[in-house]
């Protein structure tokens, strides 16, 4: 997959092979529906968080993660490029900053440089440990060339 | 809850709800969110400098943790709500 910023002021995402595709419809799948809820649960009961906020987070969060993987099966369908402008860049940076805090959460990878070279003995992991790198470089390419503050 | 702990509870919230220390806003660290990241979403949401921006981020990663705002409770929960929108961890704590 080849991943660069455009003169439009996007970032460009051409996926060359299937396995390329399935990495992209992976974002959703790699998501935990949950994270309203876990954020919810750093609040005081006083504030009722999990009642009155997170079900309107856990919504917002939700469209991100379909708004990304519709876009994803549109331009595998049509055989397309994914641009990611500045008016949906949030809805991607949060979706994939989803699917990083629920692979965090579930492997625990921490940070990059505190890695158990032990955990690459489960493939899963070690797959998960791939693909967390690569949204993880989306990510900081969306902040390098589209979020700019 | 026993019958026991109730009071106990009780006497403690209403003690919390009459201090007339401000609130803060307290911003978590985690090994997920990029250090960019948090800096841009603390500019967007408190219209922060990027030098202030960055003091506060460095704060969070380092010492676990920074307070970025303080004053009253409805408007720190609104700035937390902001901050978990953005998927960053927050919290509300009462000023020492």
């Amino acid at each position: 997959m080849t991943v660069g910023p455009t003169v439009a002021g996007g970032l460009k995402l051409v996926p060359e092979t299937e396995h390329d595709w399935i990495l992209l419809i992976g974002i959703a799948g790699d998501s935990d529906s949950d994270l309203a809820g876990r954020l919810a649960g750093l609040m005081d009961e006083d504030s009722m968080w999990d009642e009155i906020v997170a079900p309107e987070l856990a919504e917002e969060f939700s469209k991100q993660r379909i708004t990304v993987v519709k876009e994803v099966m549109r331009a595998k369908e049509e055989d397309d490029e994914i641009h990611i402008l500045k008016g949906s860049v949030d809805v991607w940076y949060g979706a994939l900053n989803q699917a990083r805090l629920a692979l965090e959460d579930k492997y625990k990878f921490g940070a990059r440089e505190e890695v158990d070279p032990k955990m690459f003995e489960d493939s899963s992991a070690r797959a998960a440990y791939f693909r967390n790198n690569f949204y993880s470089h989306v990510q900081g390419l969306l902040l390098q060339y589209v979020m700019v503050d | 809850m026993n019958a026991v702990d109730a009071p106990v509870h009780e006497t403690q919230t209403r003690t919390k709800k009459k201090s007339g220390k401000p609130w803060q806003v307290v911003v978590l660290d985690d090994p997920v969110n990029l250090m960019e990241y948090v800096s841009h979403v603390l500019i967007n949401i408190f219209g922060f400098s990027r030098e202030k921006a960055k003091e506060l981020m460095m704060a969070v990663h380092q010492k676990g943790r920074a307070v970025v705002w303080s004053g009253n409770r409805e408007k720190a929960e609104m700035y937390v709500n902001q901050l978990h929108s953005a998927q960053l961890h927050a919290t509300l704590d009462r000023a020492e």
